[in-house]
């Protein structure tokens, strides 16, 4: 089935209202008004679309800013819960591990240690032939 | 036996607008972004999908080609954007193209029906463009 370039600027309008909206607490409603379209359709357009359905897009947006925020160390993880639209601690850290592999607070001590290793020997992150080729060491 | 691929290098005219459209436009994560002793910045990035393959993205210096007539060579390629870099995979080739679009980025082609598939031309305003391709469903 084909779907129209109307189809298309809607569907694109509800992924682009997720992607500035998705650290609110944003209902399949609320986006499939921002498209326009009744909810039943846009979920089945949206998941034809994008291989995925809204809600797993939403929560993969929200995975992808706690890990930066995790990195960035500035918030603790229930302040960073908060931020990207989780309602509770519990959900937020069980959605993480089930995501991710390690819950949020060892996935951050894992990535400081990165940073610190990175930090200091930088050059043990990259193939010594990039190394030598582009003059990294000089 | 050789399995996959791990690295591979991408020049670029400028690394803070290739970081500006290829993460904040086309949503590529960033993997390591260091800076060498020697002020060089080794700026690597994974495709949304595929956290195993790093794309380094290089500039065109002195130190890597002290030669200044290959220098000016590749950088009058890139300053023309003709370099081919390769074949971007997207589930659905006209709504990332609308989306893209919509964000500032400039295609070569719009989405044409190939045998292979949905393919537009992207340029990533680097110097490169890329194949943009929805895979035919078998």
């Amino acid at each position: 089935m084909n779907t129209s370039n109307e189809i298309y600027k809607k569907i694109v309008a509800a992924k682009l209202f997720i992607d500035e909206n998705f650290h609110q607490p944003i209902s399949l409603a609320a986006i499939s008004k921002e498209a326009c379209i009744s909810q039943y359709h846009f979920h089945r357009l949206f998941s034809r679309t994008y291989r995925k359905t809204p809600h797993q897009y939403l929560t993969q947006k929200r995975i992808h800013l706690a890990r930066l925020l995790l990195k960035e160390n500035k918030l603790t993880v229930t302040e960073i819960c908060n931020h990207i639209g989780f309602e509770s601690i519990s959900s937020f850290s069980s959605l993480f591990k089930k995501e991710i592999g390690v819950a949020p607070q060892s996935y951050r001590e894992h990535k400081n240690v990165e940073k610190k290793l990175a930090a200091e020997q930088p050059k043990a992150f990259i193939p010594f032939c990039f190394i030598e080729t582009y003059k990294l060491d000089q | 036996m050789v399995t996959k691929l791990s690295h591979v290098s991408l020049f670029v005219l400028d690394q803070n607008k290739a970081y500006d459209f290829y993460v904040n436009k086309l949503g590529f994560r960033v993997h390591t972004d260091v800076t060498m002793d020697n002020g060089m910045r080794w700026l690597t990035l994974n495709p949304p999908e595929q956290p195993d393959l790093e794309i380094a993205l290089l500039t065109v210096t002195s130190s890597v080609y002290p030669d200044a007539d290959v220098r000016n060579a590749l950088t009058l390629l890139l300053e023309k954007g003709v370099l081919g870099a390769g074949v971007m995979h997207t589930p659905d080739c006209r709504a990332t193209y609308e989306e893209l679009k919509a964000k500032g980025v400039v295609f070569k082609n719009e989405p044409k029906e190939q045998f292979y598939g949905i393919e537009a031309i992207i340029t990533d305003g680097v110097g490169n463009w890329f194949s943009m391709t929805q895979p035919k469903e078998h």
